[in-house]
C-alpha cells in the first residue's frame, strides 16, 4: 500500500452504534518514534489495538509492515512487538524465566541476557516478577516486546502509573530504541512525554486528529499555553499585577496565574515589578502546557493547529 | 523450535509455575491425600458396593482418585486459565507468533502430569498403608479411566472459563462445583448410604461415572470396570466441553474494554 511502516487512511470504528474513531489518517515512517497523544477515551487504545490486529475496523484502510493487521499471520507477528496497556505477569516466575519463555515464541529472538540488560534489569534477572516495583515490571513488559527483535514496537502508555523517577528511566529506555533502529508507536496522555520522545506527534481528541507535527512545530503552535502561577501576595490587587505583566491575570482561590507565550519575558516583567514594589512572591510555578491546555488552545485557534496534509 | 517442542516447553514452564504456587499445590496435591487418610480414618470395616462387601479403603481409593482428577482437570485448570486471561496474559500471548493452541496444550499437558503423579501417589499410599490390592485388571481400568476422565474434565474446565468473569469467580466456582459433585456422586459418602434420587442426579454428571468405573476396577475381582455407559458419559461430556470451549472461548480480560 505504501512505503510507510504504518499507514492509516480514514479509519473508522464504532462500539455499540456510537462512532469512536471518525475516519482518522496518519502514517509512521521507518525508524521514527511516533507519539500518539490523547486523553483517556480519545480513542488511542482502540487505534493501537486495530494496528496490533486485536480489533477489526469498521471502515478505512490500515497497513502495518505492508500487511492488513486483521488478516496478518505468523510471519507478520514475528516482526512486531507489543507492550500492552494493562497486563500483568505471573508473579511466580523470575524475570529471566518470563522473558525466556516469550523468546521461544519468536523465530529469531534476540540474545536473552542482552535484552534484559538493555531494559536495565541486569541485576534483577533472577528476581521473581512479584517482587519487582511497578517501574521494573513495566521494563519486563518492554523486554518481552523487544525479545522477538521486532521491526515495529507498539508501546501503549508505557509510563502510566509510574512514579517520576521510574518514568524518567523509561524515557531513557525508549530513547535508546531510536538508536537500535526500531520504529516505535507510542501512545501517551502526557504532553511532556510525547514532546520529549517523539519525532512526530499526532494529537487525538474525541476520535479525530486535532493536531499533527513535530514536537517543535507543536510547541510553536501551542507555545502560549505555558502557565505561570504564584500565591496571591497580600494587599495587591489583580489589576496591579495584570498591568505589570501586560496580560490578564486571573485568580483561582489563593492563587494568581496567567498564560504566557513568552514565559521568559513575562516572568522577567513579573519579578522586576515585584522587586521594585517590595512585593514578595511565593510558590512561583512555571508549568508546561498540559494536554488539557493544548485542547483549550486548539479550540481557540483551529486554523493554526490543523497541519494535516490529507 | 517446532510447535510440538514449543508446547512441551510451555508445559514445563506451566508445571514450574504450578509447583511454586502453594495454594494450588495444597488444593490439588495435598488435599486428596488428606481426604484419603481422613475418610479411611472415619470409616472402618466394610462397605457394601452393589452386591459386594468391600473394605472402605477399596471403596475410597478410586473415589478419591476420581475426585482428584476433577480437582486437577476441572477446577485447577479453570482457575489457572481464567487467572491468566484476567491478567491479560492470554491477550498478550495472542499478540505473539505462537499459535493459541500451544498455550492451551501446555496447560493440558501440565494437568496430565499433575494427575498422573498424584494418582500414582494415591495408589501407592492405598496399597502400602491400607493394603488395597492393585492387580492387572485394576491398572488397566485405572489407566483408561484416568485418561478419559482427565480429558473430559480438562474440556469442561476450559469451557467453564467463559462463565467466570473474574479470577475470584473461578476460584469459587471450581472447588464449589467439584465439592457438590463429590457429594452427589458418592465420593465421600458410600453409595449404599445415599438416597436413590441423589444418585440418579449424580448419574447425569461425569464424576459419578468416573468414580463408579474406577471403583469397579478396584473392587470387582478380575474386572477392569470399563463399561460402555461410563465411557460414553465421559465422552459425551468431554465432547460437549470441547464444543463449548471452541464456540465461546474468551482470550481478552474483562476490564480491557
Amino acid at each position: 500500500m505504501s512505503d510507510h511502516v504504518i499507514e492509516v487512511r480514514r479509519l473508522r470504528k464504532s462500539y455499540g452504534g456510537v462512532e469512536r474513531l471518525h475516519g482518522i489518517s496518519f502514517s509512521v515512517d521507518f525508524g521514527e518514534i511516533f507519539g500518539f497523544l490523547g486523553t483517556n477515551g480519545a480513542g488511542k487504545t482502540t487505534t493501537i489495538e486495530i494496528l496490533e490486529g486485536y480489533r477489526a475496523r469498521d471502515g478505512g484502510e490500515v497497513s502495518v509492515l505492508g500487511a492488513d493487521p486483521t488478516h496478518a499471520g505468523r510471519d507478520w507477528r514475528n516482526r512486531i512487538g507489543l507492550v500492552l496497556q494493562e497486563s500483568e505477569l505471573n508473579p511466580v516466575y523470575t524475570v529471566r524465566e518470563t522473558v525466556a519463555m516469550f523468546a521461544r515464541y519468536f523465530k529469531q529472538p534476540t540474545d536473552l541476557d542482552a535484552t534484559i540488560v538493555s531494559v536495565g534489569l541486569a541485576d534483577k534477572a533472577g528476581e521473581r516478577v512479584g517482587r519487582l516495583s511497578g517501574g521494573e515490571r513495566r521494563r519486563v513488559d518492554v523486554a518481552i516486546g523487544l525479545v522477538g527483535d521486532p521491526e515495529v514496537l507498539f508501546l501503549d502508555e508505557p509510563t502510566t502509573g509510574l512514579d517520576p523517577a521510574a518514568r524518567r528511566g523509561m524515557w531513557a529506555l525508549i530513547e535508546g530504541l531510536r538508536n537500535a533502529g526500531k520504529t516505535v508507536f507510542l501512545t501517551t496522555h502526557y504532553m511532556e512525554e510525547a514532546q520529549r520522545l517523539a519525532d512526530r506527534i499526532v494529537i487525538l481528541q474525541s476520535g479525530a486528529i486535532a493536531a499533527e507535527g513535530t514536537a517543535e512545530q507543536l510547541s510553536r503552535t501551542l507555545g502560549h499555553a505555558t502557565r505561570i502561577t504564584f500565591l496571591a501576595p497580600p494587599r495587591i490587587g489583580l489589576a496591579q499585577v495584570s498591568a505589570a505583566v501586560g496580560t490578564r491575570v486571573e485568580q483561582d482561590g489563593r492563587w494568581l496565574g496567567f498564560r504566557s507565550d513568552q514565559a521568559q519575558r513575562d516572568l522577567t516583567a513579573l519579578l522586576g515589578w515585584a522587586a521594585e514594589h517590595g512585593v514578595e512572591l511565593t510558590d512561583i510555578r512555571v508549568s508546561p502546557p498540559t494536554l488539557d491546555d493544548v485542547f483549550v488552545q486548539l479550540a481557540a485557534s483551529p486554523e493554526d493547529a490543523q497541519d494535516d496534509g490529507s | 523450535m517446532s510447535d510440538v517442542a514449543l508446547a512441551a516447553a510451555q508445559a514445563r514452564f506451566a508445571l514450574k509455575g504450578f509447583l511454586r504456587e502453594p495454594r494450588t499445590f495444597v488444593y490439588t496435591v495435598v488435599l486428596p491425600l488428606f481426604l484419603l487418610v481422613i475418610l479411611n480414618g472415619i470409616f472402618r470395616g466394610r462397605s457394601s458396593f452393589f452386591r459386594l462387601q468391600v473394605p472402605f479403603a477399596v471403596y475410597y481409593t478410586p473415589a478419591i482418585i476420581s475426585y482428584q482428577i476433577m480437582l486437577a482437570g476441572y477446577s485447577s485448570l479453570l482457575i489457572a486459565v481464567t487467572t491468566e486471561r484476567e491478567r491479560g496474559m492470554l491477550k498478550r500471548l495472542r499478540g505473539t507468533p505462537m499459535p493459541s493452541w500451544v498455550f492451551l496444550t501446555g496447560e493440558i499437558i501440565r494437568t496430565i502430569v499433575v494427575v498422573a503423579v498424584t494418582v500414582a501417589v494415591l495408589v501407592a499410599v492405598s496399597s502400602g498403608v491400607y493394603h488395597v490390592p492393585v492387580q492387572v485388571h485394576t491398572v488397566i481400568g485405572l489407566a483408561v479411566y484416568t485418561v478419559a476422565g482427565t480429558a473430559c474434565m480438562c474440556a469442561l474446565g476450559l469451557a467453564s472459563t467463559r462463565a467466570c468473569a473474574t479470577t475470584e469467580a473461578a476460584s469459587v466456582a471450581g472447588p464449589f462445583v467439584t465439592l457438590i459433585m463429590g457429594f452427589i456422586s458418592g465420593v465421600f459418602i458410600p453409595v449404599s448410604m445415599m438416597p436413590a434420587w441423589m444418585l440418579d442426579v449424580g448419574k447425569l454428571f461425569p464424576l459419578e461415572h468416573l468414580a463408579r468405573g474406577l471403583q469397579q476396577a478396584f473392587a470387582v475381582p478380575g474386572s477392569t470396570g470399563i463399561t460402555a455407559i461410563d465411557l460414553a458419559a465421559l465422552g459425551a461430556w468431554g465432547a460437549a466441553g470441547i464444543a463449548a470451549a471452541l464456540a465461546g472461548f474468551r482470550w481478552e480480560p474483562h476490564d480491557s474494554w
